[in-house]
């Protein structure tokens, strides 16, 4: 029992030297600061790209002033089918006074509608001229997509009936009048919200790296295994900090967007995921630096590893990031999530003590 | 000359020999790991959604469907259970021909997900029929083509001026003609481009995967997706993985020889440190270039024709200048650090930020004109099959050439043992770098402030990537501060080294003297600057912040006395109160440009 609370006091008085040159450097704040700019960035880039790219948010918008030529009668389906959307239409009996107003930019697109009757044998072909590198072009193809799709699904209705035994999927979805895309949605839980509290994990098994080989390059691992400290208790203090601070970061990240109204789930598992995770990491590049002693080697070893881990990822549901994105979301039941963290406390205890043999292992003398 | 050889001899097969076998062995292993994780992944839908809407339903037929994305977990319901199908924890329940939503957002994103995977479903099933005009009749083919631009101004929507990049896209442009006469066809205004449209069922598998890769022409309107180069940008990525890892064994190599002082040997060797600094930077760039080739290749192909050559080689010489960037600020950031950790995360600060200012410029490729400023722009664009002109060339890359020159430059000033061998301030080194530099003949406050101006370019320019989501005007009032405060600290920054180091007398006509000096340089460098490069932004209000437009002697007066500012701030209260000075030169700075653009801005 003595022991333990010896091992206890010399942990703390390592992690607390740690923690002070982590202040005096101010290498911590340089974190939060690359941390805090990833953050803005994203936010940007979601609100940038899905105001661009969504047809469901960019429809609240009106398309003033953006009008498009369609060259074909009044009978044409795909002409109807324009006209009911929210692009405004003129109609062309001609190709070339529709292109004498797109120069003079009176209209921003032509669209030539197919004369062929639906219910032909020949492809029909829609020619769409768009005005090159105008953001207008963006626009308009957005706004073009829906009608044409009601087209195909006009011209199949007809056609489809003579494929052999082919009968359409006919769902009708009720919306509820809540104005929200799958890729937005997606994009917040599924992208956005795994990196944000990985990226804490992420950083710190780099940091711990550092932490145990520079005391190798500086020559002060002798200096501090001939104070009292064992190797052990070296480690030990700079695993605690590096784990100590993953949560503490993602904790804020996670207001952060609380902050922004994204609703999430499950905060404290996701926390407690989070410094799993950011442990087996930090553990892992003990692990490697302990016996490489090397930091360049070292540091490209736990990259390799870390984008193998990202890459596996990919590959199994509940996932350490499939798991944050169920949990925030509220898609996992209480018992398949409490095997999941189980199972990776699991892998966290085994590592731990995978890195207590090594390091005793390394240091018998110690 | 041969000592940097033999510098860059010695860093090419020492480095080889940091790996013993046993590192090297895992190395293989955990790259064979990587490989084969990537290659598995890459058979998946490469996203991490598994399973993150529950679909109830009551009708078995649909299981297939709801199975084949893995977005959904099937949750099979009685017809009793499915009207409370929120209490299982379902997003939507599907009885007979209908699907009722629950009444929240992830239900809505649920059904629109669900809306794209019966679409999706069905292109399959139709597909397998093999009778393409039956199954898919309609086909939209797209045409770009150019006619007169109007400017406008950056107008509150976002909606951005149109831009004329000076961009050729291959076989559909035309130069600025005039109005053609006589009748227009079809034929006329495709003449050059051949669209053929498919024959059978196995031509669609072709332009989609051609879709994935190039801007689509020709697609059937359920494959009809707006201009986002989304594939391309994952290609650009492949470019800048490479220079992260390298540049990080460069940098520990500068920073190992700092802290184990074996650098003291190489220093008393009869060598420049310009010749060091070569030595040991030329191998790693020369491997990355290398590397930069392979990846071309893989994504080019092997240059068949010239044109393709010639995309290949542009795609090299785009890239160029982002490698010579990454390197340039390793090296400055390994010089400056105390500590490897210091390093670690002063090299991954600069990975960020010269990421995001590289990839997020990219986004919007093909929208606004705000894209070009960025390398990867001009990659995306040539992957896409577009060429590219000497003039855009130059616009995205010489201050990226520039800034990486400058960064070399300064740091091998300091390539000294005072400051190599060190525990000394950050700010005391960079003191040290400006005060090499001011000594030199040639050097002088006037110098300093024009070769500042890429560094304050690049920084300007990022700052209008961070803020043109903001809504105008707020963004270009923020702008308007933080634009003005770049260029007072560059500005001011000389004067403060020549008072802190005593260079010359702290007395009011100096301090005068200086900020006259200061100023000029500023305003000489900004104006040639402008000449050179900001056509293509200019049209934008924006650009308007940068340039200024037309006021010559103003500014000139405005750069000198706002520098004055700083200057006499030192001089009356010490170099001590540097940070309060700037702040000062600041809030004047941009009083003056808000009464200039106050017509944009609120008019």
């Amino acid at each position: 029992m003595a022991k333990r609370a010896r091992y206890c006091k010399k942990v703390r008085s390592i992690a607390k030297k740690e923690v002070g040159e982590l202040m005096r450097e101010k290498t911590f704040i340089l974190s939060l600061l690359i941390q805090l700019f990833i953050a803005s960035f994203s936010t940007f880039l979601v609100i940038g790209l899905t105001s661009f790219y969504d047809p469901t948010i960019m429809g609240d918008i009106e398309m003033q002033g953006i009008s498009v030529a369609v060259v074909g009668t009044e009978e044409n389906e795909l002409y109807k089918l324009l006209q009911e959307s929210k692009i405004n239409t003129r109609l062309y009996s001609d190709l070339t006074p529709a292109y004498g107003d797109f120069y003079e930019h009176r209209v921003d697109a032509i669209v030539i509608a197919p004369p062929g009757p639906p219910e032909g044998t020949d492809i029909l072909n829609v020619d769409i001229y768009l005005p090159k590198s105008e953001i207008k072009a963006t626009l308009i193809s957005l706004q073009l997509k829906e009608p044409l799709e009601k087209f195909e699904q006009h011209v199949r209705d007809i056609r489809t009936q003579r494929l052999p035994g082919y009968s359409p999927i006919e769902v009708n979805i009720n919306k509820r009048g809540i104005k929200t895309s799958s890729t937005y949605f997606e994009f917040i839980y599924v992208a956005l919200l795994p990196l944000l509290v990985f990226t804490p994990a992420f950083i710190s098994g780099g940091l711990v790296i550092d932490f145990i080989t520079e005391e190798f390059e500086r020559k002060t691992m002798e200096l501090l295994l001939v104070t009292p400290a064992s190797m052990l208790e070296i480690v030990s203090g700079k695993v605690l900090v590096a784990v100590a601070i993953v949560p503490l970061q993602a904790l804020a990240w996670m207001l952060l967007l609380s902050m922004n109204r994204i609703a999430i789930m499950n905060f404290f598992t996701i926390l407690l995921m989070v410094t799993l995770i950011g442990l087996i990491l930090v553990l892992t590049s003990s692990i490697i630096s302990v016996i490489f002693r090397e930091r360049g080697v070292a540091q490209l070893l736990y990259s390799m590893v870390l984008i193998f881990l990202f890459m596996a990822s990919y590959l199994f549901t509940n996932s350490p990031l499939n798991l944050v994105t169920r949990l925030s979301i509220d898609s996992i039941g209480a018992s398949e999530s409490a095997l999941w963290v189980g199972l990776y406390t699991l892998v966290a205890l085994a590592l731990c003590m995978l890195t207590v043999a090594t390091v005793k292992k390394t240091y018998k003398n110690n | 000359m041969s000592g940097w050889l033999t510098i860059a001899k010695w860093e090419f097969f020492r480095s080889k020999l940091k790996f013993d076998s046993r590192s090297a062995i895992l190395l293989t292993l955990t790259l064979a790991l990587v490989i084969a994780a990537s290659f598995a992944a890459a058979q998946t839908q490469m996203s991490m959604n598994q399973k993150i809407y529950t679909a109830a339903s009551t009708e078995p037929a649909l299981r297939p469907i709801l199975e084949s994305d893995q977005r959904f977990s099937y949750l099979p319901v009685t017809i009793y259970d499915a009207t409370q199908f929120y209490l299982y924890g379902a997003d939507f329940v599907i009885i007979g021909n209908n699907v009722y939503l629950g009444d929240n957002p992830k239900s809505a994103a649920a059904g629109s997900a669900l809306e794209n995977t019966i679409k999706e479903y069905r292109e399959i099933v139709l597909t397998s029929y093999n009778d393409i005009n039956n199954s898919h009749p309609v086909w939209v083919t797209v045409h770009d083509i150019e006619r007169p631009q109007n400017f406008q101004l950056l107008s509150a929507q976002g909606a951005a001026g149109s831009l004329d990049t000076g961009m050729d896209s291959g076989p559909n442009a035309r130069s600025h003609q005039g109005y053609p006469a006589g009748e227009i066809t079809t034929e006329y205004l495709n003449a050059g481009s051949s669209f053929t449209l498919p024959q059978d069922i196995s031509d669609l598998d072709d332009y989609k995967a051609r879709a994935f890769f190039q801007k689509q022409t020709l697609s059937t309107p359920s494959f009809f997706s707006p201009p986002i180069p989304f594939t391309a940008i994952l290609y650009a990525f492949l470019f800048i993985f490479p220079i992260y890892f390298i540049s990080q064994f460069y940098s520990t190599s500068i920073m190992d020889e700092r802290t184990n002082k074996k650098g003291e040997l190489i220093l008393a060797a009869p060598l420049s440190s310009r010749e060091i600094v070569i030595g040991k930077t030329l191998p790693y760039i020369l491997v990355t270039l290398l590397i930069q080739a392979v990846i071309t290749m893989y994504i080019m192909g092997i240059p068949a024709d010239i044109r393709t050559a010639q995309s290949s080689l542009l795609i090299l010489a785009a890239i160029l200048p982002v490698v010579l960037l990454f390197f340039a600020l390793s090296f400055f950031g390994a010089i400056l650090s105390r500590s490897f950790k210091e390093l670690t995360f002063t090299s991954v600060f600069l990975s960020v930020i010269i990421s995001g200012y590289l990839f997020f410029p990219a986004m919007f490729t093909n929208i606004h004109a705000i894209s070009s400023i960025s390398p990867i722009t001009l990659i995306v664009r040539l992957i896409e099959g577009e060429t590219l002109q000497i003039g855009t060339y130059l616009f995205s890359t010489l201050p990226f050439y520039f800034v990486a020159f400058s960064a070399f430059l300064f740091g091998t000033y300091i390539y000294r043992e005072e400051d190599l061998f060190t525990q000394k301030a950050v700010s005391e080194k960079i003191t040290d770098c400006l005060e090499i530099f001011l000594l030199n003949p040639y050097g002088s406050v006037f110098l300093l402030s024009i070769i500042f101006i890429p560094f304050v370019y690049m920084t300007q320019l990022m700052l209008i990537v961070m803020l043109f989501n903001l809504p105008a005007p707020h963004s270009v009032i923020v702008m308007i501060a933080l634009s003005a405060m770049a260029e007072e600290l560059v500005k001011s920054a000389g004067i403060y080294t020549i008072f802190k180091r005593k260079l010359q007398l702290v007395t009011m006509k100096n301090a005068l003297r200086l900020a006259i000096l200061s100023g000029t340089g500023f305003f000489v460098g900004e104006k040639a600057v402008a000449v050179l490069t900001l056509a293509p932004i200019a049209s934008s209000a924006f650009g308007a912040v940068m340039t200024m437009g037309t006021l010559l002697l103003i500014p000139l007066l405005l750069h000198m006395s706002t520098a004055a500012v700083s200057s006499i701030v030192m001089y009356r209260f010490g170099t001590r109160r540097y940070l309060l000075s700037v702040i000062l030169a600041t809030v004047v700075h941009s009083a003056y440009n808000l009464f200039i653009l106050r017509g944009v801005l609120f008019g």
